[in-house]
């Protein structure tokens, strides 16, 4: 029987595990590793190594373990400063981070790398000028890497140059075209700049030249959305998701399309996503639009009997309670304790902010419903429901979070006939190509009754205005009844 | 004195030094008999027994007789290649000298690679006669005893052996053999770990181990074993090896070869790892990283027969069909006709454009293993690519194959008979990923109503593209099944509750249909997947089809019934990545531009006289046909020298080899018109083709896989490129060429037609393919319900 015994030569299992990491496979490099370390003595290539393989397998904690041993006994080594910058900056480290980039600078004044991560920890320091000083070096000395012209542009956009932050993008695409990466930054740039002609220009030349992804299609449709190119948007956004497909917040909007089956309600993931990325001018935005649902909720309020005897009115529940604009408009009636909940956690900063909700919770609305057992006697939902489709479950968790005789306030957009006359949906409910689902007066009508509601008022009312045209919708107030 | 110094050498491990002392004091001493025997017996140990023959037969002139050198002679003799006069020499020294083991041994030993069992039987007892202690012959005894099945004799002579001689690991692996054939599998596992604890260098017995615990369930605490092992020995390259079997049969083939390469790396010159990381690495479906692992094993091992196969297997898939050939090729000439390479060199011969010889390789195989179900399978799949097979026959052929897979049927299925209720389907396929089967169905099962079906995907050789993670995006659950026989595949699809099963693979690569003769759901259906025609599988309900690719009158050539789709049977989801069409060609260059991109299997001889025929009656054409089979320079010349027979000069012929998809679709805007192949037409090349712009002229015959482009071009609204016959298609191709503007207007239009045709139409599809899904629901309910009425 043959005898295996392992190699002696280390050199050659040194350049193997260097390949298997540069191939992404620290499990096999692991394994190697090991060998490694019994084969030869201690020398900064295993120590670098080591770190390797750590970072490979997602162990920061273990990689600066390695390396700080590695620095203690090659203090002069260059790399493994840069390795421990690169590591702190994943940790969060900063400040650890630019010591390290700064000493590896020193040891090595001829390494790109270390300079243009000293640019990119300079830059999150918001020394802007040493950063591009550093990133332009970067970017001399190695013209042709992509990611140094990424961080240059990212420098130069924060020093208000967008000119040259494009012109560098573009420079970098034209040495680098196949790079989706660098493509995607400067259509990115564009959309950030509002200049969403430009983005879809940018994004069409990657989808020509082959070189676009998920991500370049996703943007395409921002930017067609934005200049309200509403179905080459749905295209581009159904591109994405051949692409990507696991992202809930394009499939929900290839799903607003028609283009796929809609889902009885809008993602959770959606809805944080949308609402993350809005919050610093969602209530601008809204006010603009002439939103009327909180005014709406505030008048209904007002015919609620604690309310007309001057009794306070709680505890209440607002179910995506965004901003707390219904807290503001409830400020002044005796509506106590007031809680907030929404998926959004920018949302709910914005919220707590304003100091007028007892307690404020991140989660969605059908988990904390199902899991806080508290008797509501007031459930507000402004412009929540409208991310809901059917309408039954969420209507029955609500029945049984409200103690009897409590009240149940909402908005819902109002499902109109197609272009062609026809109501979608069978005239109960239907996704609509923003994302949001509109619902027929019957259907909620049966809804609340089958979930054992009596319906104190179900009227139609103008929610907001898009495009100077009234959305029209209704605002329902249901109450459980007390036996 | 010098003698005896020699050999002292000898035993201490330096016969170089040995053999040089000999040679010194052969030049001045060239009689001395003990001389001439230690020279005989250092060059016998070196293995050189052409240079100890002479020594010892001089020798033994020179009346040097003892025992030890009679038999050293013998041993001499048998390894030059005189066995007649080895036994003879042994016979003899045996009858003078009765009491001594030593030459009954030998004469076992030499009877066993003489592969005389019973005479070696009978020597060994000789030995065990003189001395019962004999380890040797205890262990080569038992080792003959188990080889004809006396599994309780063996074992007792094995337990006997390794009291004896408790250090010998070939003793202990042997009984791990005997224990196990006497079904003592927890013992068996025992004695491979002691042969393995003592020579932990030595890779089989590991394997044995591992083989061990795998048939006694003890797979996990043997990895937790290895896993501790390798951390404290990680230099040993057999326990990383060993670690990744046990992780192959754990299901974890990525971490399996991890480990493999990890050995491979620490024994770089060992054949076995690489062996191992190769097959590892195929069945993986990591076939570059398979190849280079299986040549390096190849290059150490030259005459292995089945990594010789599994490099073809691997090359074959990589679409490298000549170098897969050409190894095959090698294996039957060293190793003589075996049975699966027969079966994959038919196939690959076929998609040479070789489809008449692959027919007759098949049935070459057939003869040699009829009752096998492989041969079977590739001549059904040759079959489909020759010109001239019927309908019928090929459904026969396919119904022959079906036959003879292993099937048992469960007794009864639990799934609950309501004809409305939301349904569970499982896709069974090796193909959910960047695969036709995954470009013509995705997009179909994506846009299934969710509140009426959910898909739970029972993946082979699962991969990881694009196409992949829609797949396990719109599944509710995913499972991995390769390491799952088809009796447990169809066990876990039970317990899983499926209602509709849907084959997506059919017998082609990493195929699991076979696993539908055992039933795994009350309702079965087969759809795209090496779908060439009907299944002939008895167990198969229904196949999903359209009116254009099974019209009425061919529907008794299939052995399903029809879910006949009132649309296409497929719908096809462009790549995001698709270039921009392209202006007619002809109308720049002035000629017309023929094209065809499909396989070359598909390309019959007869295509090639009936394409020839085309290019024959419009002199100025010209024709590019792109298929990987190009990229062998021999293959071109083969196919641009059938064309020449035809009068067609090799210059009007452009063959191009393989590219990256985003190119391959974009040479259709080299294309003017697309040539179909016939009997096999293309699938969703035809789909590529019109989403290019680009008609494709096409002749349908009795099969399926005939009739995809009259399908495809049909629900496109192209049903006036639907040729009759051969003298049809070549007029219908030379008219088509007559009106230039009207193809180039035709050209212009057809991405935007096609996308807004039920080819493309998803949410169409979704709701048609939900609908026949529904009825087959349906049937079966109602089968259950008049059944329970009885």
């Amino acid at each position: 029987m043959e005898q295996l015994h392992a190699t002696a030569d280390a050199d050659a299992l040194s350049a193997r595990i260097s390949a298997l990491l540069d191939a992404n496979r620290p499990a096999v490099a692991r394994q190697l590793l090991s060998a490694m370390q019994r084969l030869a003595p201690p020398s900064p290539v295993i120590s670098e190594l080591a770190v390797r393989v750590a970072v490979g397998e997602g162990r920061p904690e273990q990689a600066l373990e390695e390396l700080d041993a590695g620095i203690s006994q090659f203090p002069d080594c260059a790399a493994l400063r840069r390795s421990r910058a690169e590591i702190r900056l994943g940790m969060d480290d900063r400040i650890g981070a630019l010591a390290d980039a700064a000493e590896a600078v020193v040891l090595d004044r001829n390494d790109p790398a270390a300079k243009a991560l000293l640019g990119v920890l300079l830059l999150e320091h918001r020394r802007t000028k040493d950063a591009l000083a550093c990133l332009n070096e970067a970017a001399a000395a190695d013209p042709a890497n992509p990611a140094y012209c990424q961080y240059l542009a990212a420098a130069q956009e924060a020093d208000g140059d967008i000119d040259a932050a494009r012109a560098t993008l573009a420079t970098g695409t034209a040495s680098a075209p196949t790079r989706v990466d660098l493509r995607n930054a400067a259509i990115l740039l564009a959309i950030r700049h509002s200049d969403f002609v430009g983005a879809c220009r940018l994004a069409e030349e990657a989808r020509v030249a082959g070189v676009a992804d998920a991500c370049t299609f996703g943007l395409m449709g921002h930017a067609l959305s934005s200049l309200g190119h509403h179905t080459d948007a749905a295209n581009a956004y159904a591109e994405a998701l051949k692409l990507g497909p696991e992202d809930p917040y394009v499939r929900h909007l290839v799903a607003a399309a028609g283009i796929l089956p809609s889902e009885p309600r809008a993602p959770v993931d959606y809805l944080r996503a949308v609402f993350d990325g809005y919050a610093e001018r969602f209530e601008t935005h809204l006010i603009a639009l002439g939103y009327r649902v909180p005014g709406l909720v505030r008048a209904a309020l007002a015919q609620h009997p604690c309310i007309t005897q001057g009794e306070r009115l709680g505890p209440a529940l607002d179910l995506g309670c965004g901003t707390g604009f219904v807290a503001v408009v409830l400020s002044d009636l005796p509506v106590a304790p007031l809680v907030g909940l929404d998926v959004s956690s920018r949302m709910l900063e914005v919220a707590a902010a304003k100091q007028l909700y007892a307690e404020l919770h991140q989660a969605d609305l059908m988990s904390f419903l199902k899991e806080d057992t508290r008797p509501w006697r007031l459930i507000v939902a402004a412009d929540v429901l409208p991310y809901f489709g059917a309408l039954a479950d969420v209507l029955a968790a609500v029945h049984g979070s409200l103690e009897p005789g409590g009240w149940f306030i909402f908005s819902l957009e109002e499902l109109l006939p197609d272009h062609q006359g026809v109501v979608p949906g069978g005239g109960e409910w239907a996704l609509q190509r923003q994302g949001r689902y509109a619902h027929g007066i019957d259907y909620v009508t049966g809804a609340a009754c089958h979930a054992g509601f009596v319906i104190r008022g179900l009227q139609r009312q103008t929610l907001r205005h898009e495009a100077d045209a009234p959305v029209a919708g209704f605002l329902a107030v249901l109450e459980r009844p007390a036996t | 004195m010098i003698a005896d110094a020699a050999l002292e050498r000898l035993y201490a491990g330096d016969p170089a030094s040995a053999l040089a002392m000999l040679d010194a004091a052969a030049a001045t001493d060239t009689l001395d008999p003990a001389l001439l025997v230690a020279t005989g017996i250092v060059q016998l140990a070196n293995r050189c027994p052409e240079r100890a023959l002479p020594a010892l037969r001089s020798a033994v002139a020179l009346g040097e007789t003892a025992p030890t050198t009679l038999l050293n002679l013998a041993l001499a003799e048998l390894q030059a290649g005189d066995a007649a006069r080895a036994f003879q020499l042994m016979e003899s020294l045996e009858l003078h000298l009765p009491e001594w083991e030593e030459t009954p041994l030998r004469l076992a030993e030499a009877f066993r690679a003489a592969e005389r069992m019973q005479e070696a039987e009978r020597a060994y007892g000789r030995v065990l006669d003189i001395n019962p202690q004999r380890e040797s012959a205890l262990l080569g005894l038992a080792g003959l005893l188990l080889m004809r099945g006396e599994h309780e004799t063996a074992r007792e002579l094995l337990l006997r052996c390794c009291g004896i001689a408790p250090h010998r690991a070939d003793a202990w692996d042997t009984l791990g053999f005997a224990l196990r054939a006497t079904g003592d599998v927890s013992l068996a596992e025992s004695a491979f770990a002691r042969a393995h604890e003592l020579a932990p260098h030595v890779l089989q017995y590991a394997l044995h181990r591992v083989e061990a615990a795998h048939a006694s369930g003890n797979e996990e605490g043997l990895l937790a074993w290895l896993d501790v092992a390798v951390q404290a020995d990680p230099l040993n390259p057999v326990l990383s090896a060993a670690r990744g079997i046990v992780l192959e049969h754990l299901g974890r083939p990525a971490e399996a070869a991890d480990a493999l390469e990890a050995a491979t790396a620490l024994a770089p010159e060992a054949c076995l790892p690489a062996c191992l990381l190769g097959e590892v690495l195929a069945r993986s479906n990591r076939l570059k990283a398979a190849e280079v692992a299986l040549r390096r094993g190849i290059e150490l091992a030259p005459d292995n027969a089945e990594l010789r196969n599994t490099l073809a297997t691997v090359l074959f898939r990589m679409h490298r069909h000549a170098e897969a050939r050409s190894e095959l090729l090698t294996s039957l000439e060293r190793n003589g006709e075996r049975t699966n390479e027969l079966c994959n060199l038919a196939n690959v011969t076929a998609c040479l454009g070789l489809q008449d010889e692959g027919v007759a390789l098949a049935r070459r195989a057939i003869e040699l293993a009829p009752d096998a179900v492989l041969p079977r399978r590739a001549l059904c799949s040759t079959l489909s690519y020759r010109d001239g097979t019927t309908g019928a026959e090929l459904l026969a052929a396919l119904r022959d194959s079906s036959d003879r897979l292993p099937r048992e049927h469960p007794a009864a299925f639990a799934n609950r008979p309501d004809p409305e209720r939301p349904l569970v389907l499982g896709l069974l396929s090796g193909s959910l990923r960047v695969h036709p089967v995954g470009w013509l169905t995705v997009a179909g099962f994506e846009t299934l109503d969710p509140a009426m079906f959910s898909v739970i995907c029972l993946a082979q050789s699962a991969a990881d593209d694009w196409i992949a993670r829609r797949f396990r995006s719109l599944a509710r659950e995913w499972h991995d099944v390769d390491t799952l026989g088809d009796a447990a595949l169809a066990a876990k699809a039970h317990a899983l509750g499926i209602d509709v099963l849907i084959d997506l693979g059919g017998y082609g690569e990493s195929a699991r249909m076979p696993a539908c003769a055992y039933r795994m759901a009350p309702v079965q259906v087969k759809w795209v997947g090496m779908q060439n025609h009907s299944s002939g599988l008895a167990e198969m309900d229904w196949i999903l089809t359209d009116r254009w690719e099974t019209p009425p009158a061919l529907a008794h050539l299939y052995s399903e019934r029809l879910l006949s789709l009132p649309d296409g049977y497929v719908c096809y989801s462009p790549p995001p990545y698709a270039p921009d069409g392209a202006p007619l060609p002809a109308s720049s260059q002035g000629y017309i531009t023929f094209g065809c991109f499909n396989n070359l299997a598909k390309i019959t001889p007869r295509v090639i006289a009936t394409w020839s025929g085309i290019l024959r009656r419009l002199p100025d054409s010209r024709l590019v046909l792109k298929a990987h089979q190009f990229a062998d320079a021999d293959t071109a010349r083969r196919v641009l020298a059938e064309f020449a027979t035809h009068g067609v000069h090799p210059a009007r012929l452009e063959l191009r080899g393989p590219s990256g998809h985003r190119t391959f679709i974009g040479q259709y805007n080299d294309i003017d018109i697309v040539l179909d192949p016939f009997p096999y037409s293309g699938g969703l090349t035809t789909c590529e083709a019109l989403w290019m712009g680009v008609p494709t002229v096409t002749m349908p015959g009795e099969t399926f896989a005939s009739r995809h482009s009259v399908s495809h071009l049909s629900n496109a609204g192209l049903g006036d490129w639907v040729a009759a016959d051969i003298a049809g298609y070549a007029d219908l191709a030379v008219a088509k060429v007559s009106d230039i503007d009207a193809l180039a207007t035709l050209r212009s239009g057809l991405r935007a037609r096609v996308k807004a045709s039920p080819l493309c139409d998803a949410p169409r599809f979704g709701r048609i393919l939900g609908a026949v899904l529904r009825y087959a629901w349906r049937d079966w309910c109602a089968g259950r319900r008049s059944v329970g009425r009885a």
